[in-house]
């Protein structure tokens, strides 16, 4: 912040040195001065001059005088011509970018290497300050440090695999450099320009004025690199057996001709294998199923090897994943396909589904025992039972899987009221049914599709189905004539999920089609309320984690394997958390108790991996307002009268010469008041 | 020694008042009134304590013709009864600045104590059915404030209030202050006085003079500060009259002595004008209790009676 009267601490600084000067020159004329009442008795009698002046109260004497050396001391220390009071040429800010991709190379030692190097040689003409730039940027070393504190901290600073903004860290250089003395301002960015870093704020209004940038040149446009990235496990069942299905990305450029791959997961190996780069796209789907326990947490990781790799930090990969916990839902459906897939002989472990009679729902309605999630057909919305409990799922947070087999006028007014507009039924001709041609892939639903393992969506058939309109629902799958087929809605507290067609083999070919009960399980579980707390994370990322309803937990702990990490309070059933910088898995305990109540995956974010540079950034010229000085050009040396405030104001002896002054004289005040009292 | 920050409702303790109970203020001279009091009264009236007879005239209220002795002396003779009267107490105090004089050793300023001995004072006179009223100059302007006598039961909040509103400001007024007296206070009363009588003037001497010549009963209390008796100052000051802002350079200790022997001075003049004009006067000081200064005073009048 630029010095200025209008600055509140200013003000505030003038009155506190204001005050006890006020208050001591006050008492020194009060007691100079008496007010009696009447001076009829008394006669006017000039103080004769007395002999040499003699000093009565040496301590007194020492005190005034120390206070007052030391207060004009202070207002004349910046301009003493010392070592340290050297007009200022230069205020240089040193931006080390200490995110993961400038590790590639060992670009972040080598540059802080060089900081080291620049403040040895720099003289009193250059005061210095580092920002350190991670997630949040922070000023490492201020311009009034000694260069020995400076030298200790920019020695302990550890890589990072972090990723943050360059606007942030401009932003604090430009503010610190507001505030510095030097005739010249200079940011200088020991990065490594990476390309996706500069274009994220690339649109932000200019903020710096007439100060000189210097940018790294970086050694090449781009870097090879082996990456891993979208760490992604499911569950899925087939048969009684369980398994996860895991999914990664792996990023490659350069000249890496094939990567070995490790997969380990709760302490085994689930294959390690090479995997051939040269020839194949960029970005490769790595995939894997396993056999796993579906009552424990799977904690894995994964990682790829290759030449050359400049960035070996982001080849390593955590992920894990939640046990299972039997859901239930709640049949109201007259397709056998659909009883069928949910019977326990397919679904035990994973869903227990409970038949409703149609003609027991009004005891349904009463009894009040709501399921995780409601399957229903439309034919039942007429009755008002039915739609009590779809209502009732709904705002109770609950999931509700809406078939619509089936439309009247009374189902078209049920349907508006849950925010859908039938518009009528589509009978495709038998020999060129409707397929599936355009899917959200990258919902939880249809994700796990992209495996050729769960089978092909496009090979279902629609025969019929109604054409459906809405507003505020989002269709997550089209046919090939566009028609939407399957939505989610987005206007109730639970989630609804709505498909234009029954599952009856007159509608579609699907209750027979080896994606059926994949898709019936995934869209179960994407209704079922289920903590929406992300278990994967960005180093150092702050999360908002809110508790299970009842918990009784004062405070959560983050552990990884050795030792507590994090620990925080828990206020209003949340607990807000900093996760830890490294990569790696982590455990949540509650208060002193030693149960992990959830693993956490921190992973690098996968655009650090992105190792593309750019030479002269635009939106370096988009923030500058102004050219900067030529900077071969050497300003004049600042006169005295040029000496800043500002700069006074930051220079630590000042203020300690000032408090000095101030505390002498508060010392002198009270001595002086005890020995009235004594007199 | 009760803290100056206390309002005058809480100085007025009752237990401390309770030790002037057995004392009374009796004037010393005959004092005309209407009511029931402790006072002596020339004239004779309505009243139980038979004094003499005296022969029946025409004219006479028959109600007071005495008939047993007219039955047994065939003389018509009316009774005659000796009245004992209220008496009217004034209640002047002296409002000048120099009464908000307040020394280092004292409890208080001047007119602090003059308050209490005039709230003291009050309570007690209202308890034996005397009529209290009061007199003061107020503001800056110095206005006189005056408050009728009256025995009613709100006479002694009516005067409290007008107590604690007192404000010491302005110069020498307390000549001014007598000449109101003397302007409002039509029938012989007791006039008690609050001062320091530190006003050099001739019109303060005039003034008691004239109260002593119009029959008042005047008794005065003189509050004094132990810095004005004694003078304690050391150190070489510049003193500033509160009431004139005159100020001067005086090295105490050289100016003690003077100081002294013309404060003793001004205190021997005004002795022997109270004594000639046989006024009473009390000194009372600001860093003694003044309750029990007054309870030696009232002590030391009865003593003499």
């Amino acid at each position: 912040m630029p010095f200025s009267f209008l600055n509140p601490w200013f003000w505030l600084a003038a009155l506190a040195v204001a005050a006890p000067i006020w208050l001591h020159l006050r008492r020194k004329q009060q007691t100079n001065l008496v007010l009696f009442s009447t001076l009829r008795f008394l006669d006017d009698q000039p103080t004769p001059r007395q002999g040499p002046l003699r000093l009565r109260d040496l301590l007194l004497f020492a005190l005034r005088v120390l206070g007052l050396v030391l207060v004009i001391g202070a207002f004349a220390w910046p301009y003493w011509r010392g070592a340290n009071t050297e007009p200022v040429q230069e205020s240089r800010v040193y931006i080390l970018d200490n995110t993961l991709s400038h590790q590639a190379n060992n670009g972040f030692a080598r540059d802080r290497d060089r900081i080291l190097a620049d403040l040895d040689r720099a003289g009193a003409q250059i005061q210095t300050a580092v920002i350190e730039l991670t997630s949040a940027p922070r000023v490492l070393v201020s311009f009034g440090e000694d260069r020995e504190t400076a030298r200790h901290k920019l020695l302990a600073l550890q890589p990072s695999f972090q990723r943050g903004p360059y606007l942030a860290a401009f932003r604090q250089a430009n503010s610190l450099l507001a505030n510095s003395l030097g005739a010249r301002r200079r940011i200088v960015l020991l990065g490594d320009n990476q390309e996706n870093q500069w274009n994220e704020n690339a649109n932000t209004p200019p903020f710096l004025r007439n100060i000189q940038v210097d940018l790294p040149t970086p050694a090449a446009r781009a870097l090879p690199n082996v990456s891993l990235s979208d760490p992604r496990a499911q569950r899925i069942y087939l048969g009684d057996k369980s398994f996860v299905n895991f999914t990664a990305k792996l990023t490659h450029s350069g000249d890496a001709k094939s990567a070995d791959v490790v997969l380990r997961a709760n302490g085994q190996v689930i294959f390690n294998r090479s995997v051939d780069l040269d020839q194949q796209p960029g970005r490769i789907l790595l995939q894997a199923q396993w056999e796993a326990d579906p009552a424990t947490w799977v904690r894995g990781e994964l990682i790829a090897d290759a030449a050359p790799d400049a960035l070996p930090a982001d080849n390593r990969l955590f992920f894990c994943l939640a046990p299972v916990v039997e859901g239930k839902v709640a049949l109201l459906a007259q397709s056998p396909y659909l009883r069928l897939a949910l019977s326990p002989e397919i679904m035990r472990g994973q869903w227990s589904a409970r038949l409703l009679e149609p003609s027991k729902l009004e005891a349904e309605v009463a009894a009040g025992e709501d399921a995780d999630v409601l399957c229903l057909e439309s034919n039942y919305l007429p009755s008002s039972d039915a739609r009590k409990l779809v209502a009732r799922y709904l705002s109770g947070g609950r999931g509700v899987l809406l078939l619509i087999n089936r439309v009247t006028p009374a189902i078209r007014g049920c349907l508006r009221e849950l925010g859908f507009e039938a518009e009528g039924v589509v009978e495709a001709p038998k020999d060129n049914p409707e397929k599936f041609q355009f899917v959200f892939s990258n919902h939880p639903i249809f994700h796990p599709f992209l495996s050729p393992d769960y089978g092909n969506l496009m090979d279902v058939r629609i025969y019929k189905h109604v054409r459906l309109r809405s507003a505020q629902a989002m269709p997550l799958a089209f046919s090939e004539n566009g028609a939407p087929l399957f939505f989610e809605g987005a206007k109730s507290p639970g989630k609804l999920f709505v498909a234009a067609f029954g599952m009856d083999r007159d509608q579609t070919s699907w209750p027979i089609d080896q994606t059926f009960v994949p898709f019936l399980d995934l869209a179960l579980q994407a209704a079922r309320s289920e903590d929406p707390t992300p278990i994967n994370f960005e180093p150092a990322e702050i999360c908002i984690l809110p508790l299970p309803i009842g918990s009784q937990a004062r405070e959560v702990v983050v552990r990884d394997d050795h030792r507590e990490l994090v620990r925080t309070t828990v206020d209003q059933g949340k607990a807000q958390l900093r996760l830890p910088e490294q990569p790696g898995i982590y455990s949540l305990t509650y208060d002193d108790q030693s149960e992990v109540r959830r693993l956490f995956s921190v992973n690098p974010s996968s655009k650090e991996s992105q190792l593309s540079f750019v030479d002269n950034p635009e939106a370096l010229s988009l923030w500058r307002t102004a050219s900067p000085p030529d900077p071969g050009r050497t300003p004049p040396p600042s006169p005295l009268g040029r000496v800043r405030l500002a700069g006074i104001l930051r220079q630590r002896f000042w203020w300690w010469m000032v408090m000095g002054g101030l505390a002498a004289l508060l010392l002198e005040m009270a001595l002086a008041e005890t020995r009235k009292v004594q007199a | 020694m009760p803290a100056t920050t206390q309002s005058l409702s809480e100085r007025f303790d009752p237990k401390t008042l309770a030790a002037l109970e057995g004392l009374d203020f009796k004037a010393r001279y005959v004092m005309e009134g209407y009511l029931t009091g402790l006072h002596d009264s020339p004239f004779h009236g309505f009243s139980v304590e038979f004094s003499d007879y005296r022969n029946y005239q025409p004219g006479d209220d028959l109600r007071r013709l005495d008939w047993r002795l007219f039955a047994r002396s065939d003389r018509l003779c009316i009774k005659r009864y000796m009245q004992e009267t209220n008496a009217r107490f004034y209640v002047v105090c002296d409002t000048s600045a120099s009464m908000q004089y307040r020394g280092g050793g004292a409890w208080g300023s001047k007119l602090e104590c003059a308050r209490i001995l005039a709230a003291a004072l009050t309570w007690f006179l209202l308890k034996q059915n005397d009529a209290a009223g009061m007199v003061t100059l107020g503001g800056p302007a110095a206005v006189p404030e005056f408050i009728r006598p009256s025995q009613r039961p709100n006479q002694f909040g009516v005067m409290l209030r007008q107590l604690e509103h007192l404000d010491a400001a302005g110069g020498p007024r307390l000549s001014l202050l007598i000449q109101h007296t003397l302007r409002l206070v039509h029938r012989r009363s007791i006039i008690l006085f609050f001062s320091d009588l530190l006003e050099p003037s001739e019109e303060v001497v005039t003034g008691f003079k004239q109260l002593r010549f119009h029959g008042h009963e005047v008794i005065v209390f003189q509050v004094l500060d132990s810095d004005e008796l004694y003078f304690p100052f050391s150190e070489p000051r510049v003193f500033e009259d509160v009431e004139t802002g005159a100020r001067r350079v005086v090295n105490p200790a050289l100016a003690r002595a003077s100081y002294l022997q013309r404060f003793k001075a001004f205190m021997a003049a005004y002795h022997d004008l109270f004594q000639t004009l046989e006024i009473p006067h009390c000194v009372a000081r600001t860093d003694e209790n003044p309750l029990q200064a007054l309870a030696l005073f009232l002590a030391e009048r009865k003593r003499l009676k």
